[in-house]
Parts: C-alpha cells; sequence; structure tokens
C-alpha cells in the first residue's frame, strides 16, 4: 500500500508543476525558448542542443567530476572564478524530493547548458574560418580558387578577399570575416594570420571554458595579454626611418612573398615603396597617415608582371579618341577638364521644336554647327590643347562634329573620364573641373609636359599618359600590366598590400622581424610573465601564449616542415636571447630574420594580435543567440 | 516575467519537443530542408568547399582534358577537328586557340589553359596548340610529385627555376641571330609555321605571299610606340630599327570558288568587299599622270535628311509639304556637289546612299559605294594617305568638303571574283598596304586558310622585329631538355627532382610530334636526346644542337638546315606563359563554389 501511496503523492505533487509549467510555456514570451529550436532546425548551429535534450544524466555526471578537477588545478585557492554554470546551485524549491530534483535537476543544467552550446558552436564555427584561409598563410601558402554565383571566377591568397566573398552564413564566423576586414582597412597586411590567430585563441577558450573558467575572466585576462604582447613587441621592434628606403622595401618584400607575384617583388617592391612615398610630399618624417586613394592602379592585361612600371605622371586605362583624326601627341600642354556636353542640346520630353517653313531647316542645322564650334571655340581660347570629357549619362558628351572641331583645332580628347576619378584628375594636373563653358578660364587649366598616346608592347593596347604634371608629389599611377585577368587581379591585391604596408609604417615607424619571430618573441616573453603572476591572468596568459605560437607552427606547416620540431627550436633560440629568430622558409631552418631582411611592420602584428584579441573576446562573451525573424 | 523558475521552462520544453505545434515550427522545418548541408564542409557557408589533393587532381584533371583535345593537332602531320555548334554552324580548324574558343569550357582550371591559348594567340599569333600542351604535361607531372610527398611551393620554385634556366639557355645557345634576314629564312619560318595547316601543302605559294604581305606593310614606328618600347624597358631590337609591321594593314579578303593557288596578294593594293552602287557608274578610273585618282571616304549618311529628335514638322500650308521634301533632298545633293567638287573620282560610304542621289554621281562619272566596313575604310584612308570624313562642317559652321581628306591612287577598278564584285584600289600613295584575296572550295576552307595564314603572318612579323631564330622540329625542346636534366644535377635541394620533371615535361612536344606522325616516338626522342647530349658534352659538332626530327622520314636531321625555324621570342614566350598557367593552377588547393543568393 505503501507503493501506490507514494507515487500518488508524487503524482500530487508533480501535476500543479506540470500545469503551471503548461500555463507558463504559453504565457513566456517565445524568444524564451524558441531561438534555440529554431537554430537546431536550421541545422548549422545547435547540434549540441539535441544532446543536451537527451542525456541530461550525462552532464550530470560530467559536471560533478568538475570541482575536483578543479582544485586539482588550482591548487589550495578558492574556485571564486569558476563558472556558474557549472556550479549546481541547490535551490530550496527543488531539494525536497529527490525525484523532482534529478528531473529538474537534469533540466537546469540542461537549460543552464545553453549558453555554454551557443558558445561552442560558435567557437567551432569561427575555428572552422580560421582553418579554411590557415593554409594560405606564410610565402609557402596555397591559392584559394572561388568561383562566384555570377559565373566569375578569382584565385587569390589574400585572407580578406577570400573571407569577404566567402558568403559565410554563421554570425560569429561573419565576426571574422569582419575582423579580417578590419585589419584590411587598419594595416592593409596580415588578414590571414589576424583570422588564423583568432582561430588558435578560440581554441585556446574553449580548453579554457571547459576548466570552468568564466568567459568575462577569460576575456578580461586576454585583454591584459594582447596589451602585454603590443608591449613587448614594441621593446623588440626597431625604429625605422622612412628616408631608408632599403628597409621599406624589404619589409614590402616580405609582405609579396606569400602571393602570387612572389617572383617579381623585386619589381614590385620597389614601386610600392615609391609610389607611396612620392605622396608624403618633401617632408615624409611629419606625415602620420597616408591615403592610398591618391595612388592610381590602372591594369592593362597583356604582356607580364615584369612590366609593371610606376609612371611618373598619369595614366588613363584607353588611349585618346582619335575618330575625327586629332592629333596625338601633345608637348607642354595645357589640359582642361570639362564637364560639360559638347554636342547638340536636346530639348525636354514635352517641348519641341517646331518647323514650318523649309528655310527653318536650314536655320536649325546651321545653329546646330554653331553652336558646337562656339563651345570649342571657346575652349580653344583659354589656351588648352587638350580637353578631358568627363562621362555623361544624360546626353551625349561629345558627338562626331564636337570631335571634328576639336581635332581641327589640334586639340587632344580623352573621353570617358568617371565622375570618381576627377578629383584624382585635378589634383594630379592642376586643373579645375569646369561645369560650364563660360566657367572655362585659363587658370583653371592642368599642365603636363607631354601628353600622348603609348602603344604597349605584346597586346599592343593604347594608353594615354601624362608625364611632367603640374603636381607631381601629389599623386601616383601604378600602371599593373599581367598575362591573364586573374593574375592581373590578384597582382593589383598584392601591391595595394604592399602599399598598405608602407602605410603602416608612416603610421607607426617601427619594425620587427616576419617568419614568425615576432609571435614566437611576444609567446615567450608572455609565458614568463604568466609566471611572474598568480591567479585566473597567469592561466589565461600561459594559454595566449600557446595560442600566438599558432604562426610559426602555420608557416612551419605550410612550408612542409615539422612544425613541432621548428616551433620548439624557434622557442629555444629566443629563450637565448636571439629576438630575430625565425623560420627561414625556403632553407627549412632557422635563421636571423633581420639578416635574411624578413621584416614587417610592427603595426601589422600589434594590430592583428588586438583585433584578433577584440574578436574573440567578443565571442567569448556572447552566451544566446537570438534570431529575429522580420 | 521575473526570474522564470529554470525547472518550468525545461519542462515545457521537454513537452513541446514531444508535441511539436506543427503549424507554429512550419516555417522551421522548411528552413531545415533549403539550408546548405554544413557538415560536409564543417564551414557554413552558402555553398560547396573542396580542398586539398582532390582540387589539385580535379584541376590537373580538366587540364589534361583539354589539353587531349588539341593534342592531336600539332605537327606538320596533325589532324584537323570538326567543331559542330548547337545550330548546327561547322568549324574546321587545325588551330589551337580556336578550337579552345569555341568550346564553352566551365571549369574554371581549364579555363586557365583556354586563356592562356587566347593570350599565345594575341601576343604571339601561333604556337597556341603546343602551349596548351606543355601546361598540362606540367600540371600532370606537378600532381605526380605532390602525391608523392614534394611540396607544391617546392614545384612552383622548381619550375620557376627551370624556366629562368631555360629561357637563358635558348637565348644564350639555341638563338640564331641573322643580322641580315633574307627571305629565305623568313619564308622557312613562314612554312613551319603553316606546315600543320590546311595551306601546308602549298606552303611555298603561301609562304611567298606572307612574306611579301608583311614587307609591303612596313612603316617607321610612331612616336607612341617608341615610347611604349622605352617605357617598358623592352629589350627587342624593334627600338633600334624603328620600324614596325602592322598587321592591321593587311587585308585578307575571302571569295570562294577555284583552287587556292588561285589565291592572290594586290602588292601595294587594296580591295574592298563593296561593289558599284549603280549600274551607270563606270567599272574603273584611271589617273593621267598630272591627276592622280581621288578617293572620298565618309562615314556619314548621304541619304534624305531627316531632321533630329525634337524637331517637328508642322505646316499649315500643304504646299509647303513639297518645298520641305525638296529641301530635305537638297541639303544632301548640297553635300554630294560638295564632295564632286573637291575632285573626288570614287565616294567609299560606311552608310546609305539614297538611290535618288545616285544620278549625280552617275551624272559626274564618279563610282560610288555604299555599305564598306568601317575598318575596312580605315586602313584605306592610311593607304591612300586621305581620312574618313564624319562631318563635312568647317570652322566658321558651314558645310564644306576638305581637299585634303581625298585619299589618291592609281587606279580603282571593280573586279568579278566568284560571284560577286570587289572594288579593287591600285597604287596607294600613302603608307603601304596590302590584301590577299583567298580563294577556296569552300568557306570552311577559306576560314581555315585565313587562320593558318594569320599564323603564318604572325611569325614572319615576330622574325623581322627580332630578327633572331631558333630551330623547330622538336629541337629547341630536347636541347632544353638535356640542359635541364644536367642543370637539375647542379642543385641540391629538393627542387632538383621538380627540374628534372620539367625537362621530361618538355620532351611532350617532340613526342606528340612523333606518336601524331604515327613514327615510333619512343625510340625517336631517345635518338633526339642522345644526340643533343652528344652535342652540349664536348662534341663541337655546332649542328648537333640544331637537331630535330623529321616526321615525313622518320628520322632526325639537322632542321636549320631543313629550314625548319621559329621566331625565337615565340618559343620564349610560350615557355613563359605555359609555365606561369601551370603555377596558377598548381598553387590552388582549396575550391569554393558559391550558391548564387537566393
Amino acid at each position: 500500500a505503501a507503493l501506490p501511496c507514494l507515487s500518488l503523492l508524487v503524482s500530487l505533487l508533480l501535476w500543479p508543476a506540470v500545469f503551471f509549467r503548461l500555463f507558463h510555456s504559453s504565457a513566456l514570451p517565445q524568444s524564451h525558448f524558441r531561438p534555440s529550436y529554431a537554430l537546431f532546425a536550421r541545422g548549422c548551429c545547435r547540434k549540441p542542443q539535441q544532446k543536451a535534450l537527451v542525456r541530461p544524466t550525462g552532464h550530470r555526471k560530467a559536471l560533478s567530476a568538475l570541482p575536483f578537477s578543479l582544485k586539482h588545478i588550482f591548487g589550495k585557492q578558492t574556485p571564486h572564478p569558476t563558472h556558474r554554470e557549472h556550479c549546481p546551485i541547490p535551490s530550496p524549491a527543488i531539494a525536497h524530493t529527490p525525484t523532482t530534483m534529478t528531473m529538474l535537476k537534469g533540466d537546469t543544467l540542461q537549460e543552464r547548458s545553453k549558453g555554454r552550446d551557443v558558445r561552442i558552436s560558435n567557437i567551432v564555427a569561427a575555428k572552422a574560418l580560421a582553418a579554411c584561409v590557415r593554409t594560405s598563410l606564410g610565402p609557402r601558402g596555397m591559392d584559394k580558387l572561388m568561383q562566384l554565383p555570377s559565373g566569375e571566377v578569382l584565385i587569390s591568397n589574400d585572407g580578406a578577399t577570400i573571407l569577404s566573398k566567402m558568403n559565410v552564413l554563421h554570425p560569429a564566423a561573419k565576426m571574422l570575416v569582419e575582423c579580417s576586414q578590419s585589419q584590411d582597412i587598419e594595416a592593409g597586411d596580415g588578414t590571414t594570420s589576424v583570422v588564423v590567430l583568432a582561430g588558435a585563441l578560440l581554441d585556446a577558450c574553449s580548453g579554457l571554458l571547459s576548466k570552468g573558467i568564466h568567459p568575462t575572466m577569460i576575456a578580461g585576462s586576454f585583454y591584459r595579454a594582447a596589451e602585454a604582447c603590443c608591449l613587448l613587441l614594441k621593446e623588440a621592434a626597431k625604429p625605422v626611418d622612412l628616408a631608408d628606403r632599403d628597409s621599406l622595401i624589404h619589409a614590402v618584400q616580405t609582405c609579396l612573398s606569400s602571393k602570387v607575384v612572389s617572383q617579381n617583388s623585386d619589381l614590385l617592391a620597389p614601386i610600392a615603396v615609391d609610389s607611396v612615398l612620392k605622396i608624403l610630399g618633401d617632408d615624409p618624417g611629419s606625415a602620420t597617415n597616408v591615403d592610398l586613394r591618391d595612388v592610381r592602379m590602372v591594369e592593362q592585361l597583356g604582356g607580364t608582371v615584369d612590366e609593371t612600371e610606376l609612371v611618373d605622371g598619369l595614366v588613363f586605362d584607353k588611349g585618346s579618341t582619335k575618330t575625327a583624326g586629332g592629333p596625338s601627341q601633345i608637348d607642354n600642354a595645357k589640359i582642361a577638364l570639362i564637364q560639360f556636353c559638347l554636342s547638340a542640346p536636346k530639348t525636354d520630353m514635352d517641348n519641341n521644336v517646331v518647323v514650318s517653313d523649309y528655310a527653318a531647316m536650314d536655320r536649325i542645322l546651321r545653329d546646330e554647327r554653331k553652336y558646337i564650334l562656339n563651345l570649342c571655340k571657346k575652349i580653344k581660347k583659354t589656351g588648352a590643347n587638350v580637353v578631358l570629357i568627363q562621362k555623361s549619362i544624360l546626353r551625349d558628351a561629345y558627338n562626331e562634329l564636337s570631335l571634328h572641331f576639336l581635332a581641327k583645332m589640334g586639340i587632344l580628347v580623352v573621353t570617358d573620364i568617371e565622375r570618381n576619378d576627377v578629383e584624382f584628375v585635378c589634383r594630379t594636373l592642376g586643373c579645375t573641373p569646369a561645369p560650364h563653358v563660360d566657367s572655362l578660364t585659363p587658370e583653371k587649366l592642368g599642365t603636363a609636359e607631354h601628353v600622348g598616346d603609348v602603344v604597349l608592347p605584346g597586346s599592343g593596347h593604347k594608353v594615354v599618359k601624362f608625364t611632367g604634371v603640374a603636381n607631381p608629389g601629389c599623386t601616383s599611377t601604378v600602371l599593373l600590366r599581367g598575362s591573364n585577368d586573374l593574375v592581373l587581379a590578384e597582382a593589383n591585391r598584392s601591391v595595394h598590400d604592399a602599399q598598405c604596408v608602407v602605410r603602416s609604417l608612416v603610421k607607426e615607424r617601427y619594425l620587427i622581424a616576419g617568419g614568425g619571430a615576432a609571435e614566437t618573441e611576444a609567446s615567450l616573453r608572455l609565458r614568463e610573465l604568466a609566471l611572474e603572476t598568480t591567479g585566473m591572468d597567469s592561466h589565461c596568459f600561459k594559454a595566449y601564449a600557446d595560442a600566438l605560437e599558432v604562426i610559426p607552427y602555420t608557416l612551419a606547416e605550410n612550408a612542409g616542415l615539422k612544425p613541432i620540431e621548428i616551433v620548439t627550436e624557434l622557442r629555444k633560440s629566443h629563450a637565448e636571447g636571439e629576438v630575430g629568430a625565425g623560420i627561414d622558409v625556403k632553407k627549412g631552418r632557422i635563421t636571423d630574420m633581420y639578416k635574411q631582411n624578413v621584416i614587417q611592420p610592427l603595426l601589422v602584428t600589434t594590430s592583428a594580435i588586438k583585433l584578433a584579441t577584440e574578436t574573440v573576446c567578443m565571442i567569448l562573451k556572447v552566451d544566446d543567440l537570438v534570431p529575429v525573424y522580420g | 516575467m521575473s526570474a522564470p523558475n529554470p525547472a518550468s521552462t525545461g519542462l515545457s520544453r521537454t513537452l513541446i519537443a514531444r508535441q511539436p505545434y506543427p503549424h507554429r515550427h512550419h516555417n522551421i522545418y522548411r528552413a531545415t530542408m533549403s539550408a546548405p548541408n554544413p557538415a560536409s564542409t564543417g564551414l557554413f557557408i552558402n555553398g560547396t568547399r573542396e580542398t586539398g589533393q582532390d582540387v589539385r587532381t580535379g584541376n590537373v584533371t580538366a587540364a589534361l582534358a583539354v589539353a587531349n583535345i588539341v593534342k592531336t593537332s600539332l605537327g606538320p602531320v596533325g589532324l584537323d577537328k570538326m567543331l559542330v555548334d548547337d545550330i548546327g554552324d561547322v568549324l574546321i580548324t587545325n588551330d589551337g586557340a580556336t578550337i579552345l574558343k569555341s568550346l564553352e569550357v566551365e571549369h574554371p582550371a581549364a579555363r586557365v589553359l583556354v586563356d592562356l591559348a587566347n593570350l599565345q594567340d594575341s601576343e604571339v599569333g601561333d604556337g597556341t596548340t603546343s602551349v596548351v600542351i606543355i601546361a598540362s604535361e606540367l600540371l600532370r607531372r606537378g600532381n605526380d610529385l605532390v602525391k608523392n610527398g614534394i611540396h607544391p611551393t617546392t614545384i612552383i620554385s622548381g619550375y620557376r627555376s627551370a624556366l629562368k634556366a631555360a629561357v637563358s639557355y635558348i637565348k644564350k645557345e639555341m638563338v640564331v641571330h641573322v643580322d641580315n634576314l633574307g627571305d629565305e629564312h623568313l619564308m622557312n619560318a613562314a612554312r613551319t609555321s603553316m606546315s600543320s595547316k590546311i595551306i601546308g601543302k602549298e606552303s611555298d605559294f603561301f609562304s611567298k605571299m606572307a612574306v611579301d604581305a608583311v614587307k609591303s606593310v612596313k612603316m617607321t614606328a610612331t612616336a607612341a610606340d617608341v615610347a611604349g618600347y622605352e617605357a617598358m624597358g623592352s629589350s627587342t631590337s624593334a627600338t633600334s630599327n624603328k620600324h614596325k609591321y602592322p598587321l592591321s594593314a593587311i587585308h585578307i579578303l575571302k571569295a570562294h570558288g577555284k583552287s587556292s593557288m588561285e589565291s592572290h596578294l594586290i602588292d601595294g593594293g587594296f580591295a574592298i568587299n563593296a561593289m558599284r552602287a549603280a549600274q551607270g557608274m563606270p567599272t574603273m578610273v584611271e589617273s593621267t599622270p598630272e591627276a592622280p585618282v581621288k578617293i572620298a571616304m565618309l562615314d556619314m549618311n548621304l541619304q534624305r535628311h531627316r531632321m533630329g529628335m525634337g524637331v517637328q514638322v508642322i505646316v499649315k500650308d500643304p504646299a509647303e509639304i513639297e518645298n520641305i521634301k525638296k529641301r530635305e533632298m537638297d541639303i544632301t545633293k548640297e553635300r554630294i556637289n560638295k564632295i564632286i567638287d573637291a575632285g573626288a573620282k570614287v565616294v567609299l560610304t560606311t552608310k546609305g546612299v539614297d538611290d535618288l542621289c545616285m544620278k549625280y554621281f552617275v551624272e559626274a562619272g564618279i563610282i560610288c559605294a555604299r555599305r564598306c566596313v568601317r575598318e575596312d575604310l580605315k586602313r584605306l584612308a592610311k593607304a591612300t594617305g586621305g581620312r574618313v570624313v564624319t562631318t563635312m562642317a568647317d570652322m566658321e559652321g558651314n558645310e564644306a568638303f576638305d581637299a585634303d581628306c581625298l585619299g589618291a591612287c592609281d587606279s580603282v577598278r571593280e573586279v568579278r571574283i566568284g560571284d560577286g564584285e570587289m572594288l579593287y584600289v591600285y597604287g596607294c600613295k600613302g603608307h603601304g598596304a596590302s590584301t590577299i584575296v583567298l580563294r577556296g572550295a569552300n568557306e570552311y576552307m577559306l576560314d581555315e586558310m585565313d587562320r593558318a595564314l594569320h599564323d603564318s603572318l604572325c611569325v614572319v612579323k615576330r622574325m623581322l622585329e627580332s630578327n633572331t631564330l631558333v630551330p623547330g622540329g622538336g629541337a629547341a625542346e630536347a636541347a632544353l631538355s638535356v640542359h635541364l636534366d644536367d642543370y637539375a644535377h647542379t642543385i641540391d635541394s629538393r627542387e632538383q627532382v621538380v627540374i628534372q620533371e620539367y625537362a621530361d615535361a618538355l620532351l611532350v612536344i617532340p613526342k606528340t610530334l612523333a606518336v601524331n606522325a604515327a613514327k615510333d616516338a619512343s625510340e625517336l626522342v631517345a635518338k633526339l636526346r642522345s644526340v643533343h647530349a652528344k652535342g652540349q658534352h664536348g662534341d663541337d659538332d655546332p649542328s648537333l644542337k640544331y637537331m630535330g626530327l623529321d616526321l615525313i622520314e622518320g628520322s632526325i636531321r639537322d632542321n636549320l638546315k631543313a629550314g625548319v625555324v621559329e621566331p625565337a621570342i615565340s618559343k620564349i614566350k610560350s615557355l613563359r606563359f605555359a609555365t606561369e598557367a601551370a603555377i596558377t593552377i598548381l598553387r590552388i588547393d582549396d575550391r569554393i563554389t558559391l550558391n548564387a543568393a537566393q
């Protein structure tokens, strides 16, 4: 009789609870439980939830072992920073009946573990992304071939480019993509390393989390570790003078060594350095930043990358317009940039010119000619002998008649100047754009010693080149050549990265050894620091230091070397005080990077460390994913 | 809701999991079905991803498939391909670039090879098949090396150093400098290039035609060209002799009928595929000693003048209509009279001529042709020293025809060829220009002759510009292979194996040549290599390094003496392009295909 009695008691005890919960569930805001289902159903991020639902006891078992392991790790320290979620708090309400307790305890844990699952899911996704770009790190990195939905094909080695095209779905992975993008904006180089580093840090986090350390504690320690790293690196870095062109070139060559165009780095590195130094003006020492939009890249298919050149002046990617047989070479050019149209005015849609007399027909024809002739004469009167015509979408920017007149006046015509290029052109040539023919005055003309068509050997394409321009120090132009579209586009990205390296040096004038030397040095010093501190910082610093070694590790791995051997050897060299020791990928051993001239701007490394840490901390602090459906 | 009991939410979830409300979760299930399967990639992207060896093998297989298509058309005994497109149009060709261009290749790696052939076509003009074959062989061997555990980057750097060594060897040892390039050398080169083509049987005839045509368009390089060469630091001797041979000045006209041997070159003349606009016009205009024939080239309409958009003709008096109509005609008539007054005896326009206006020309005894191709007129303008006129406006805003725009020549004749008539312009007074009129049994043959001749013209042009040649028939490849093999032995790093593979890969050219000629490839290539090895190791006989294949006899001979030669620049460029393409593909270890956004 005791048994039914007990079961009755239990069921009685349970019923209100069940009812309450049923009522509760419908009253609860949907978002409270729906997200997890939704995520699970999407099949992409919430796999763990399913396990949690069916195995509450397993969790309990695993967790009961935790306090011991924590004690084991932290010695006699009080486990105050332990993860709250893993500390089953005995609630007074559930402590009474064992049955309820079992069930509710399981549920509690499962519910509580949601934050952890979200975190793990985020970490897994972000790590997958990092693993994807890992193979393109370093001089022996490989390329990715991407086929875009439009059918376009892209071959790239640049982390930021690959990630931005990849159309990543997972929100946490997206954060990593953006992190790579900000590295691209901030430093321009190291876009792959920042993602790889973030991946390694996340890996370290999952280790720390499984030990039961609270995410905010990890985040705090990681921030401090990143700061410490930056300081340590700055100590290890060597200051550089912008006048020291050789050092800049070496830094740029290091950056280019991982690109498709690496065999052309002897040619491209000086081009990249000079193109940026040129726009710094006379006093490069005082510049704090440089706008890379002042460097114009003109791509021309044909030839090989070897034929790329830095143009002293300006180049347009098409030749002058010669349909009416105008000149194609002009010395001592006076250049007018016009934004008005050299064509017959059009009537509005509603208005019409009405002809009721045959004599009026002649008048219309003559007036049209006179109108255009007048425009051309006014241009000629200012003394211009080169006219750049801005592209117009409203009506024809030029017609055969105007080209004919301009040709007869001996004026070289370049048409279809993009609106976006106008400012650049003006700054280079020292001209002011004229929106109307009456505002075109001789003061608005720009000058150049020579303007002329140049036939590019190989493809036979023509470009128009301006040399001896009015403001040579303001802008620079790089004429890129390549044997196919893919190589050309990649060369463009690589030269841009190279210019960013120079820009980083303008921003922060320190160089540090590459080839994994900087990361190993930071890792080693941080490990020393970890020994000097106590508490959670010490533990997290150590994990952080280990994570930093992913860079030399990956470099070695990509180069087909034995990573463990190389990294340990590297660690030993640094411990012996060889600050510049890094991986010489070509020879497959450890050498002094400063001697090998494998150097990179400090900003690239520090910015990568900072950005990766911040992203990781952000991912770490997320404990719920709430999809909001519109 | 203040701090919900954790237990409550937990239980409710369990219940819901057991009794899902279909209507509420409908969208969720749908999402499950349409969501991409991330498990296969481990990466949450909307698309598919392949990595590592799979990608490399896939790329190499695709590239090999492309190369296999063109393989059998290499060499003098190579065969043609017939390509039929979806609307039934037929193309018969032996030209690698043309074959590949016509295939709609989708695989991105294979597309790199197609681009490679196109590049070779535009930069060199000849050797499009061999460049694809070399690239695919390099890829195949590269992939095998990767499978054997050599890192792709090692292969890449090995290929690069092999290329460097090969190019410097060609420049130092193989190149024959021809100081005074005789017609004989030029014709040999042209003959070699066309030997594999449809006109190979009549190569003596066509090679002479090609050489004459290119020589006739010789002109001094313009400032723009010189600036281009100087800026690029180009080392070709084109800078020094300052001549160029614009192939665009050679006009190739195709007229079917008769045999290919009836094709002819109009030296210093120009033919335009257009006929007189009216029967009443004379069929020929001859110059007198004091006055050459003047030609007006127009790029404007000689039809009744119509008012532009936005102009409306509204008349009150019906009698005005006639006046307006008359005026419309008269505007054109006045223009024609101005052209005639300027002294034009021949008027060619890209646009139409009104039938009513025809009578003015007929009365003046002028040949007029309409609907000419704009590009042809531009060339003719260059050839006759005139200009294409786009508008007749003068600097006062009135209309006038500038006599300076007229071109001059000795005579213009309408000649009947095949089914149609053509206007032949003889004795052009401007820059050189010439026209080749091709005859042949059918359109396909004419098209293929055109392509073959174009290749030969390119070869002759390169020869004239660079003055250097190398022996063909696999001689250069065999010599390079032996040299690179030796060079590999001086390298003590992992690149050694790679350079050896590169050396072996080059042998694919003589091998394929021999296979296509149904000869014993292994034996011939072995003989060839042994001869070259002898030449490079001590034997002073200079002819040894020029030894190549004789595909008709199936033996080895001195190809320089036999007149099988190619321009050195094209050999160097094709090696460079092929290596670059192979490297581009070998560097890929990841392929991501993205789905279109929904």
